[in-house]
């Protein structure tokens, strides 16, 4: 049969941000393809050499757009260990608070992105709607809504605005009642099922051949490899909550997972909130002004727990008032760019744009 | 500190020629290894648990005259990782693929080619442009490319006469 390509993206509506998918397909099926990135390249990691410590707080959010807040966590906790700060025991709360409302925000986004190359887009809309109410709690927590640059060195930039505590709970409280109507829609749904159940497999030896993290390494391996569990950051180790596994991950695996951490973001939510300890929120960092805060010298890796698995920085100071060099590990390069050229071919057309929704890809963190 | 991470220095330590150590923080060490001693290094922690590579990434050392490639390993089951890192000749930046022991690391070798020009033996792919199209100036991450002369080259300041319009006005 005649080969033909065929791009899938970057402009398209099945693709997830400005990436294109190279294809050769034979009738239905894709025989050969590539990620073409760069689409997205900013060259976030030179601006940030020429940027100061505090300068950079404005820039690293943009990196990831459904989900910037583990990017200040990162920059923030790697600046924090090589100066040797300790931050308030209040800040590492509110981080965590933050960190978790915008976790749910990308789940539900990503959860109801599955919506959009099935062609059920009420999940869309839901989802969206509901991530909209989390956008207004950021506002009124931290000004912004998409980028907060909130997470600074040494805490977070304020303290939570008196009241909040009430309306993060009336939010959650409504979102949970209505995660049952979520699972009726999406994973009960006889379309979704057909098109998801025991299709765009990922075996537990492909999780490690590629280095794939978070939701798709859970669901692959049957461990809780969750860095939360793992390595806990922030104060993840006084919280109690569960981390889904299975042995088998298919699609509708993988979607299930979504809404299943739902409702352990909640439960995480509720318990920070309740634990939540006054105090200062902000330690002064570094001597003098912060836009000449020298941070010493030295090589740090930070890696959070992101939506997506594992995001992290590696930050490497001289001692000057700039980061020597930042390196940024995005959670969706592996899968991304190796996964896209090792195992997507196989799969039907139709089935490109779900692949890319399951494994959890954003293209702005694959570029930076 | 993390026992761990204290007992996989010190194997380290014991088998290769270490140059030197680092503790970074309480789950995570630094090694520096000879360029020559990091494809064993690695499938020796790999070995020992190390089953994933979180990154590998480069640092231009410009006083230095060096590249130094650091390998981020991780531990899922124990919690603990370790930075590998190995110094290379920054005028003559050749290096031997690891994608045979970690396969993830291919295109994590194609970025560092193509940001700071060092070559990956073996890596079939890696001559190929990833994320710059048609690039024609020195890799980009090195400390001696100046972004903003780069600019200014590529894109000049475009002057705008007042009487563009002219010829379309109608007159």
């Amino acid at each position: 049969m005649k080969q033909v390509k065929l791009f899938l993206g970057p402009q398209h509506p099945g693709m997830h941000g400005n990436a294109s998918i190279h294809m050769y397909v034979e009738g239905d099926i894709i025989k050969k393809s590539y990620l073409l990135p760069g689409m997205l390249h900013r060259g976030f990691e030179k601006t940030m050499e020429n940027r100061t410590w505090m300068n950079n707080i404005g820039i690293i959010p943009r990196i990831c757009v459904p989900e910037p807040d583990p990017n200040e966590m990162v920059f923030a906790n790697n600046a924090e260990t090589l100066a040797n700060i300790e931050v308030p025991e209040r800040a590492h709360w509110i981080r965590m608070l933050i960190l978790e409302l915008a976790r749910l925000a990308a789940h539900l986004m990503a959860f109801g992105g599955c919506g959009g190359p099935t062609g059920l887009y009420t999940a869309m809309y839901w989802a969206q709607a509901d991530r909209d109410g989390i956008l207004t709690l950021f506002e009124e927590i931290t000004g912004q809504r998409i980028y907060h640059m909130y997470i600074v060195i040494g805490g977070v930039r304020k303290d939570l605005p008196k009241g909040i505590e009430k309306k993060i709970l009336d939010y959650v409280d409504d979102l949970e009642r209505r995660l049952p109507d979520y699972e009726d829609l999406v994973l009960n749904n006889p379309t979704i099922i057909a098109r998801t159940k025991d299709q765009i497999m990922l075996p537990a030896e492909v999780v490690w051949e590629l280095g794939v993290t978070g939701i798709g390494m859970r669901s692959a391996t049957g461990k809780a490899y969750d860095i939360r569990k793992v390595a806990p950051y922030a104060r993840y180790d006084k919280v109690e909550f569960d981390v889904p596994t299975a042995t088998y991950s298919d699609a509708l695996t993988r979607i299930r997972f979504k809404w299943l951490e739902m409702h352990q973001i909640i439960r995480i939510i509720r318990q920070v909130l309740e634990l939540m300890p006054g105090g200062k929120v902000r330690e002064k960092a570094l001597d003098g002004s912060a836009l000449r805060w020298q941070v010493p010298k030295g090589q740090v890796y930070t890696a959070v727990e992101a939506s997506r698995g594992e995001y992290g920085y590696y930050t490497v100071s001289d001692g000057g008032i700039m980061p020597y060099r930042v390196a940024v590990r995005g959670a969706s390069f592996p899968q991304g760019l190796l996964g896209v050229e090792k195992y997507l071919p196989g799969h039907r057309i139709d089935d490109a744009a779900l692949w890319f929704d399951t494994m959890g890809i954003c293209s702005p963190e694959i570029d930076r | 500190m993390n026992k761990h991470i204290e007992s996989v220095t010190e194997a380290v330590k014991a088998k290769f020629d270490v140059l030197n150590t680092e503790i970074v923080r309480d789950t995570q060490a630094a090694v520096d290894l000879k360029p020559g001693d990091v494809h064993a290094a690695l499938a020796f922690l790999k070995a020992q648990g190390f089953r994933q590579l979180s990154m590998l990434t480069c640092v231009d050392w410009l006083e230095d005259k060096e590249f130094q490639l650091v390998y981020l390993l991780f531990d899922w089951d124990k919690g603990v990782r370790l930075q590998m890192r190995a110094r290379l000749d920054r005028d003559n930046p050749k290096f031997t693929t690891v994608t045979n022991i970690y396969p993830g690391a291919q295109y994590y070798e194609r970025d560092v080619h193509e940001f700071f020009g060092v070559e990956f033996e073996g890596n079939p792919m890696s001559y190929k442009q990833l994320f710059l199209e048609n690039w024609d100036d020195i890799p980009p991450m090195r400390k001696d490319f100046n972004s903003r002369a780069y600019s200014d080259k590529k894109f000049p300041v475009r002057e705008y006469k007042k009487d563009f319009t002219k010829a379309g006005d109608g007159k």
